[in-house]
């Protein structure tokens, strides 16, 4: 436990019965019976009912690009990569206090925010916008959008 | 000086008032509400009045008149809404969203009393 003369508090390891986490399910990305231009439609309409938005990408919880909106230069594989790390998190801190289901997450950097929303329980809507965006009003805005995403998603 | 919560009590007791937010337009999140009706959802007001306070800056700023907003009136057909954004220090990005019904508010003394909140409420 020592390295030298100095003492590390350590955190003993500890393994709660917690239930196993529930198996993900199988990947959307690449499915073409998607009604993608109707996905695309409430993405677009996302960017243009909010002042700020700079895009948003549709993607899978394993991590995987369904579909998105997002503007040349940002890289939305990129981004359903990260919103999935984002819900990995979000579900580790779910299954120690017990919380249910990840219902989203929001980053604020310097110079902007990456919003994620749980699109039913397959699918992430990453949100990008800027750092004077009205984050009050797309948190209203995006949690419909994304249910009826999810609508559309369990359609096909 | 009036803590957040003694303050938005004090807006409640203006005449007429129906219910009173203090939200920050930097991201239209609100601090606190107080009253509102099962109807009206103070924060879905607060979200959209931060857009109404921030054309408005932006307006006074395009126009270059070097000045703020001191408050805002709104008059709806059955309300009055008035807006009014901190100036003290540790109020930088906020404003003092207030409800009134219009039949049994006296708006002069409602914009005075709000006033008074807004200079006695220390964050």
């Amino acid at each position: 436990m020592s390295t030298g003369d100095t003492f590390l508090p350590r955190r003993t390891a500890q393994r709660p019965d917690l239930p196993p986490p529930p198996k993900l399910p199988p990947s959307l990305a690449g499915n073409p019976s998607l009604p993608y231009p109707a996905i695309g439609s409430e993405l677009a309409e996302l960017r243009l009912q909010i002042p700020g938005v700079h895009g948003s990408v549709l993607g899978g919880v394993d991590g995987l690009r369904i579909t998105h909106d997002a503007p040349a230069g940002m890289d939305p594989d990129d981004l359903a990569a990260m919103a999935a790390a984002t819900f990995g998190l979000g579900r580790q801190v779910s299954l120690r206090l017990g919380h249910g289901e990840f219902r989203q997450s929001t980053v604020r950097n310097q110079s902007g925010y990456f919003a994620v929303y749980a699109v039913g329980p397959q699918a992430l809507l990453s949100v990008v916008g800027h750092d004077a965006i009205n984050v009050a009003r797309l948190h209203m805005y995006a949690p419909p959008v994304a249910e009826r995403l999810a609508k559309l998603l369990a359609q096909a | 000086m009036a803590n957040l919560d003694a303050a938005l009590k004090d807006a409640m007791t203006i005449d007429g008032a129906i219910g009173v937010a203090l939200v920050d337009y930097t991201s239209g999140m609100t601090l606190g509400v107080a009253g509102g009706t099962p109807e009206i959802d103070l924060t879905i007001a607060a979200a959209g009045n931060t857009d109404v306070v921030r054309a408005k800056m932006r307006t006074i700023e395009m126009l270059k008149l070097n000045d703020d907003i001191e408050d805002m009136l709104i008059t709806l057909g059955g309300q009055y809404h008035i807006i009014r954004p901190l100036t003290g220090s540790n109020g930088k990005g906020l404003f003092l969203y207030l409800m009134l019904s219009k039949t049994r508010s006296n708006l002069a003394l409602a914009r005075h009393q709000l006033r008074t909140i807004e200079e006695q409420l220390e964050l």
